[in-house]
C-alpha cells in the first residue's frame, strides 16, 4: 500500500464522489413529498400516496449527503488554493460559488416561491392557508437549498484563515507533519470514525428540539451560521482539506472501506429502528445514543463511500466525468423542476411506486437536457465547470502551455505538444511532441499500432486529444478554413471506384480556392497516363498515386502522408519520391509515416521514433544512426554464432550458411579477436548500421 | 504572429461564394454520374415499381380499374410511393454506409470538402432517381388510362409523392449512419418491404391490423397522395395529420443521423 499521496487519477473517483452527494440530493427533494408523517404545508406538496420506504432512504441518504459534499470540496479546496495561490484561489471561488450563489438565488427563489404557493394551494384544496411569517430575528433569509454555497464560503474564510495562522506558528512544519500523521493513522486504524463525530454529536445533543428525521437541521433559514451545521460540515471540511495533504490517508480510505460501510449499515440501522419507536428525542439517553451514532454514521459513510469509489472509479471514464461535470448544475437547478413535478403529480390517483420514479426520470431528463444544451456549450458552463464544451461531439483539448522555445524565423508549421489520447483502456499516445517547420520532412517511424495514424488523424482534426495542444499553421486545426492549407493521403481510405483519376482530382480540386489545374496536377503526381480508368480498376500501387495526386491538388502548405508508399513498385517510389522532393524544394511541409526506413533516409531532414504511443527518440538521420553507433561485421568463418555472441563488445550474432554476421558495439576489438581466432577468416567487411537496424534495435527496446 | 508570417496565400481562408457553389455542383454531378456508372445499383430501383405497376394495375387488374376510377387512382398511389421512396431511402443509405466503410467521410472531412456538400449532392442525386422511377409510371398511367384524374389533381398529386420522398430520404441517411455498407441493404429492406404491405397502399387491411398502420410512413406518403388527388374513399386520415407526421419523421431521423455522424464521423 505505499502509494504516493495525490496521484492524478485519484480525482476520477472524488470527482464522482462530489457528483454522487449532488445527484443524491435531487433523489431526496424528490422524496419529500411522499413522507407520511409530515403535515402539508412543510414541503410544497403532499402526495395523496405517501410511501414510509423513502422516508427510510431519504433519512439514510440525509445523514451523510451534505457532509461527504462538504468532505470532498475541503479535498479540493485545498487542491485548488495550492494550485492557484491564494488570490486566484479567491476570484476562482468567487466564480464558481459566489456568483451561482447570487444569480441563482436571484432567478430561483421566485420560482421556487410561486411553485411552493401552487403547491401549498393545492394541499389545501384551492385556498392558500396563512403563510408563516420569517421568523423577525437577525439574519433571517430564505437562502433555499442554495445554503450549501454560502455555508461553503464561509468555511472557505474561517480555513483559510486559520491555516495563515498555524503557518505561521508552525514555521517548520513539525506541527503540520505531526497532524498528516494523525489524520492517516486515525483512517487506518478506524479510531477517526469514532472521534470525528463526536463534536457533531454534542452539538447536536444540545439542540432544544430535535426531530430525527432531520439529521443535521438545513441552515436555510438564515445568514447567521447555525451551530450543529457549522460543526458538522466544518469538521467534514476541515478533515478533507487535512486528508488532501497526509500521504497515504487515501490509501488508508480507500484500504477500508468495507469495514466503513458494514459499519455505516449498522449505525443507520439502529438509528432507523430507533426512529420508528421515537420520532422525537427528549433529553435523555436514546437523544445521547442516537447523536452519537449519527456521528458515526457519518463518517463511515464518508470513508465507506469515497474508498469505494478510489477503489472502483479511479480510472478515467467520460460518462462519469460528463456526469460529474453536469452534478453542480443538476443540483443547483433542480429544485422547482422537482417540486413542480411533484405538485403536478401529487393527486394523481397512482402508487408512488411510480410517482417516484417518474418525478426523478422526468427531473433528471430535464436538467441534464438543459446541461446538455444551455449549460454546457456556454458561458454558464464556463462559470460553473471553468470551461465551455461542444454541444456535439468531442471537445478540444484542454490547453497545456508548456511549450518549448520557438525558433522565431522558422515557426512549426504543425506541432503536437504534450499530446496524450486515449481509445478507452488503451493509450495510443502518451504525452507526446512532435512538430514540422517549414520546407521540412518529418518522417514518423514506428511498428504497427504505435500511434503514427493517430498523431496524424489529430493534425486532421478529426480526433480531439484528452491533453495537450494541438497546432496547424498557427492554429487549431479544428477550424474548416485552417485545414484548407493542408493535403492528406490517408491510410485504408478508398475513393469511388465509379470514377475516373481525373475526376477525382477534379472533384477534390473543387473544394480549394488556389488549386492546381487538373492536368499540372495529374503531371505532378505522375498518372497522366492513368487519368481516364476508373479508381476501381486501377492496380493497389496506382490507387495510392492517384490518393497522393488528390492530397496536392490544393497546393497544401502542410502535406499529410501515411504510408504513401504502401504497394508501390520501385519505379513508381523513385517517382513518388521525386514528386516529394520537388514540393519540399517549393515550400510544402510534409509529415510522412513509413515502415520503409530508406524512404525515411531518402527523404528525411527529421526522424522520429514512436513506439506505444511515446517518441523514444528523434533527430536527424544521422543522429539517430549515431545514437544506435552499432555496426555490422560479416565474414566468412566457421566460428559457430554461439561463440562469439558471448565475447564482450558484440550485441549479436546470426550464422547463414558459412556467413557469420555480427552487431557489436566496439568493432574494432571483435574484427582484432576474429582474425587472431580464425586465421582463414575471409571476406570481411564491416559497416555503419542503417538506420533499418537501429529502429529495430530502438523500438525492441522500447517494448 | 505566427499565423501572419504563414499566411502568405489564400490556402487556409474561406472558400469564396463562387468557388463553394463550384464544390457543390462538382459533388452532386460525380454522385449522379456514379450512380449512372452503377447500373446494377440505378436499374432495378428506377424501373421495378413501374414494371410492377405495368404489371398490377394495367394488366392484372386492368378491367377492375376501368369499373371503378378510384382504384385506379389508389394502385397509382401505392405504386408511386414505392416508386418515389425506393431511390431516396436505398440510395442514400447504402451509398452512406459504404463511404463510411471507406473512409471516404473522414477524408472530405479532413480535407475540407464545404461542410454538408455530401449531403446536398446524395440529396440532389436522390431526387433525380426519384424523378427517373416516378415518371415512365406517371406515362405508363397516364397513356393507359388507368389514371382518371383531371391534369390539376394528377400535378398536385405528383408534386406530393415527390415532396414525399424527403422523409425517406431522411430515412436513408438515418440508416446509412446507424450501420455499414453491406448490411445497409438488408436493415433498409427490414424496415421498407414491411411498410409496403402493413401500410396497406396495396391492398386493403383487415380492420384487426388497423391499429399498427400509422407507424408506417409509406401510409401518411399515401395518405397525402390520396387527398392530393382527392379521392375520398381512400383517405383515412385528415391531410394535415399526414403532412405533419411526414414532417415529424423528417425531423426524428435527422436528428439520429446528425447525432451519430457528430459522435462516429
Amino acid at each position: 500500500m505505499n502509494t504516493l499521496p495525490h496521484p492524478e487519477n485519484r480525482l476520477h473517483a472524488l470527482d464522482a464522489v462530489r457528483g454522487f452527494a449532488l445527484l443524491l440530493g435531487v433523489a431526496f427533494h424528490a422524496a419529500l413529498s411522499f413522507m407520511p408523517d409530515w403535515p402539508p404545508g412543510i414541503w410544497a406538496m403532499k402526495d395523496n400516496s405517501p410511501s414510509p420506504f423513502l422516508r427510510d432512504a431519504a433519512f439514510v441518504a440525509h445523514i451523510f449527503r451534505m457532509s461527504l459534499f462538504f468532505f470532498i470540496a475541503g479535498y479540493f479546496g485545498r487542491l485548488l488554493f495550492h494550485k492557484l495561490g491564494a488570490r486566484t484561489f479567491w476570484t476562482n471561488r468567487a466564480k464558481r460559488i459566489l456568483i451561482p450563489l447570487v444569480a441563482g438565488w436571484a432567478v430561483l427563489y421566485p420560482l421556487i416561491g410561486y411553485i411552493w404557493m401552487t403547491g401549498v394551494t393545492k394541499v389545501f384544496g384551492g385556498t392558500l392557508p396563512p403563510m408563516p411569517e420569517m421568523p423577525k430575528v437577525l439574519g433571517a433569509f430564505p437562502l433555499t437549498h442554495l445554503w450549501f454555497l454560502y455555508v461553503l464560503m464561509l468555511i472557505y474564510v474561517a480555513v483559510i484563515a486559520i491555516r495563515a495562522l498555524i503557518v505561521r506558528v508552525d514555521g517548520d512544519q513539525r506541527l503540520r507533519n505531526r497532524i498528516d500523521g494523525i489524520v492517516t493513522d486515525s483512517i487506518d486504524k478506524s479510531y477517526g470514525i469514532w472521534l470525528l463525530g463526536l463534536p457533531l454529536a454534542f452539538a447536536l445533543m444540545g439542540l432544544p428540539f430535535w426531530f430525527f428525521w432531520q439529521g443535521i437541521p438545513t441552515p436555510d433559514q438564515s445568514l447567521i451560521p447555525a451551530v450543529p451545521a457549522s460543526i458538522g460540515f466544518g469538521t467534514a471540511f476541515v478533515f478533507g482539506w487535512l486528508v488532501q495533504r497526509a500521504p497515504g490517508a487515501l490509501a488508508a480510505i480507500e484500504k477500508r472501506w468495507q469495514a466503513n460501510l458494514v459499519l455505516a449499515a449498522l449505525a443507520t440501522g439502529y438509528m432507523l429502528y430507533q426512529q420508528h419507536l421515537t420520532p422525537v428525542a427528549s433529553p435523555g439517553t436514546t437523544k445521547t445514543l442516537f447523536a452519537l451514532a449519527f456521528g458515526v454514521a457519518v463518517w463511515t459513510w464518508i470513508f465507506g463511500l469515497t474508498g469505494a469509489a478510489l477503489r472502483f472509479l479511479s480510472n478515467f471514464s467520460a460518462t462519469r466525468r460528463y456526469i460529474a461535470d453536469a452534478s453542480y448544475w443538476v443540483y443547483l437547478a433542480h429544485l422547482p423542476v422537482v417540486a413542480a413535478l411533484q405538485v403536478w403529480v401529487g393527486h394523481w390517483p397512482m402508487h408512488w411506486g411510480l410517482k417516484y420514479p417518474f418525478i426523478l426520470v422526468a427531473s433528471f431528463a430535464v436538467l441534464f437536457l438543459s446541461y446538455h444544451l444551455l449549460v454546457r456549450p456556454t458561458f454558464i458552463g464556463q462559470l460553473l465547470n471553468g470551461r465551455k464544451h461542444r454541444i456535439f461531439g468531442r471537445d478540444p483539448a484542454p490547453i497545456v502551455r508548456a511549450t518549448p522555445p520557438e525558433d522565431q524565423n522558422n515557426p512549426a508549421v504543425a506541432s503536437l505538444r504534450g499530446i496524450t489520447k486515449r481509445y478507452g483502456a488503451v493509450t495510443a499516445l502518451n504525452a507526446i511532441d512532435l512538430e514540422v517547420r517549414r520546407g521540412e520532412l518529418l518522417a514518423v517511424l514506428g511498428p504497427n499500432g504505435a500511434g503514427k495514424s493517430t498523431a496524424i488523424s489529430l493534425w486532421l482534426g478529426l480526433i480531439e486529444a484528452d491533453a495537450g495542444e494541438v497546432t496547424l499553421l498557427g492554429g487549431s486545426p479544428q477550424d474548416a478554413d485552417r485545414r484548407r492549407g493542408l493535403g492528406v493521403m490517408m491510410q485504408d481510405v478508398e475513393m469511388h471506384k465509379e470514377l475516373h483519376v481525373r475526376e477525382l482530382v477534379a472533384l477534390a480540386s473543387s473544394y480549394y480556392n488556389d488549386p492546381l489545374p487538373v492536368e499540372e496536377t495529374l503531371r505532378r503526381a505522375g498518372v497522366t497516363n492513368i487519368a481516364d480508368r476508373r479508381y476501381g480498376k486501377l492496380s493497389g500501387g496506382q490507387k495510392r498515386l492517384a490518393q497522393f495526386a488528390v492530397a496536392i491538388c490544393g497546393q497544401p502548405r502542410v502535406l499529410f502522408l501515411d504510408e504513401p508508399s504502401v504497394g508501390l513498385d520501385i519505379q513508381a517510389r523513385t517517382a513518388l519520391w521525386d514528386s516529394i522532393r520537388a514540393l519540399l524544394a517549393s515550400g510544402c511541409s510534409i509529415v510522412l509515416t513509413t515502415h520503409y526506413l530508406e524512404e525515411a533516409e531518402a527523404l528525411a531532414d527529421r526522424v522520429a521514433v514512436v513506439a506505444k504511443g511515446k517518441v523514444i527518440a528523434s533527430g536527424s538521420v544521422d543522429e539517430m544512426r549515431a545514437m544506435v553507433a552499432r555496426r555490422q561485421i560479416a565474414c566468412e568463418s566457421n566460428l559457430p554464432a554461439e561463440e562469439v555472441r558471448t565475447w564482450p563488445g558484440v550485441v549479436d550474432a546470426q550464422r547463414e550458411n558459412n556467413r557469420l554476421s555480427i552487431t557489436a558495439t566496439d568493432a574494432e576489438a571483435v574484427v582484432r579477436r576474429l582474425l587472431a581466432t580464425d586465421p582463414t577468416l575471409t571476406r570481411l567487411e564491416v559497416r555503419q548500421a542503417g538506420l533499418n537496424e537501429a529502429f529495430t534495435e530502438l523500438t525492441r527496446e522500447a517494448a | 504572429m505566427n499565423s501572419l508570417t504563414l499566411k502568405t496565400t489564400r490556402a487556409d481562408t474561406p472558400l469564396d461564394s463562387r468557388r463553394a457553389l463550384g464544390a457543390y455542383l462538382a459533388e452532386t454531378r460525380y454522385e449522379l454520374m456514379r450512380g449512372l456508372r452503377n447500373p446494377a445499383f440505378a436499374l432495378p430501383m428506377t424501373l421495378i415499381p413501374g414494371a410492377l405497376y405495368l404489371l398490377f394495375a394495367v394488366v392484372i387488374a386492368g378491367e377492375a380499374v376501368d369499373k371503378d376510377p378510384t382504384l385506379g387512382a389508389f394502385l397509382f398511389g401505392g405504386f408511386a410511393v414505392m416508386a418515389v421512396t425506393m431511390p431516396a431511402l436505398f440510395g442514400i443509405a447504402t451509398s452512406l454506409a459504404l463511404e463510411r466503410d471507406m473512409g471516404l467521410m473522414r477524408l472530405k472531412r479532413a480535407q475540407p470538402a464545404p461542410a454538408g456538400s455530401w449531403l446536398v449532392a446524395k440529396i440532389a442525386s436522390g431526387f433525380v432517381f426519384t424523378l427517373l422511377a416516378f415518371l415512365p409510371m406517371l406515362a405508363i398511367a397516364v397513356l393507359t388510362g388507368k389514371l382518371p384524374l383531371a391534369p390539376p389533381q394528377i400535378v398536385a398529386m405528383s408534386a406530393a409523392l415527390l415532396a414525399g420522398s424527403i422523409p425517406f430520404a431522411a430515412l436513408g441517411l438515418m440508416v446509412g449512419t446507424l450501420v455499414n455498407g453491406s448490411a445497409a441493404p438488408g436493415y433498409a429492406n427490414l424496415i421498407y418491404l414491411p411498410g409496403c404491405y402493413l401500410s396497406g397502399m396495396f391492398f386493403p387491411l383487415p380492420k384487426s391490423m388497423f391499429w399498427q398502420v400509422p407507424i408506417w410512413p409509406q401510409f401518411h406518403l399515401n395518405q397525402l397522395a390520396m387527398h392530393a388527388a382527392g379521392v375520398t374513399k381512400y383517405q383515412f386520415e385528415p391531410v394535415a395529420i399526414a403532412a405533419a407526421t411526414l414532417a415529424g419523421f423528417t425531423v426524428m431521423f435527422s436528428a439520429v443521423a446528425i447525432w451519430r455522424l457528430a459522435r462516429k464521423g
